[in-house]
């Protein structure tokens, strides 16, 4: 029975149809999700509290997106909701993100080189760079993270990403760039803290 | 940093991700040929993408998967009542 065919089942009410559709989608829509959080506690709740829109509007879902993208565009509201009452830093301008446009000077050449990260997969155990990456999502701003997760992680087009985040195309794009930027810097931090030295 | 490196920075994902037409593509190869930091921030910068994706897998907690089940024949039995297909 292919996805169209289960969602009709699932309108009219059929539980086996709209669970089979449930556990086709649950575990790819788990990876966003707890990385969207940064936290598992808010990844359960996000989690529950998108099942059950997704109950209470399946007789609205006509089809037309996938159902794995449609409910993730509620996963996406909920977070949105959740993180729109916390208070989100900004991040810096693009232009910032290079070497010497801070607030050191010409006189601090060292400041100036970035770091080489060479190969991290090799230099750091794999579960320590996890915990480092995932940190560092974490560290992002709610707007910046979604944009990024859903471009590089869920592999949308721009366009989509624009669309599902209710961003113009150019403002989605800077998102994405500013939160690859700031990711960038931090891991560039803790790669350099760890295993670091500056390049000559 | 050569003079140049800010006028780049906007495009570095159309760059990475493909979709920059082909001569300002020429433009920042040549460019990365002549400039350490920016050689390094791109190369980093696609290294940052691949790290996220190596990671990105999160298995969903049997704990929250057994609840998330009993939850949603709940809410399906009160929307729907007991219907076809449901056999709680």
């Amino acid at each position: 029975m292919d996805e169209k065919q289960l969602v009709a089942l699932a309108r009219s009410g059929d539980f086996d149809a709209f669970a089979r559709l449930i556990e086709a989608n649950k575990q790819k829509m788990y990876g966003l999700v707890r990385r969207l959080a940064g936290n598992e506690q808010d990844a359960e709740d996000i989690m529950q509290e998108s099942f059950l829109k997704a109950i209470d509007k399946i007789d609205q879902f006509r089809g037309e997106a996938a159902f794995g993208t449609w409910l993730s565009s509620i996963a996406l509201n909920e977070a949105r909701a959740l993180y729109s009452k916390k208070r989100q830093s900004d991040l810096k301008p693009i232009e910032e993100y290079l070497p010497g446009s801070g607030s050191h000077g010409d006189d601090h050449q060292d400041s100036l080189r970035l770091f080489d990260w060479q190969y991290p997969h090799k230099m750091m155990e794999s579960a320590e760079l996890k915990s480092a990456v995932d940190e560092a999502i974490a560290e992002l701003p709610y707007m910046y993270r979604e944009a990024f997760l859903l471009r590089y992680i869920e592999e949308l087009p721009v366009r989509e990403v624009a669309e599902l985040t209710n961003q113009s195309v150019a403002s989605a794009k800077s998102r994405i760039l500013r939160a690859r930027l700031a990711l960038r810097d931090r891991l560039s931090q803790v790669f350099e803290d760890r295993y670091g030295k500056k390049v000559s | 940093m050569a003079k140049k490196c800010p006028d780049y920075i906007q495009d570095l994902n159309d760059y990475l991700d493909g979709g920059m037409n082909p001569e300002l593509c020429a433009e920042i190869e040549s460019h990365i040929g002549e400039c350490e930091n920016c050689r390094i921030m791109i190369d980093s910068l696609r290294q940052t993408v691949t790290l996220c994706r190596d990671g990105s897998e999160e298995p969903l907690p049997e704990a929250l998967d057994k609840r998330l089940s009993g939850l949603l024949r709940d809410r399906w039995k009160k929307k729907f009542g007991k219907q076809r297909g449901q056999d709680c």
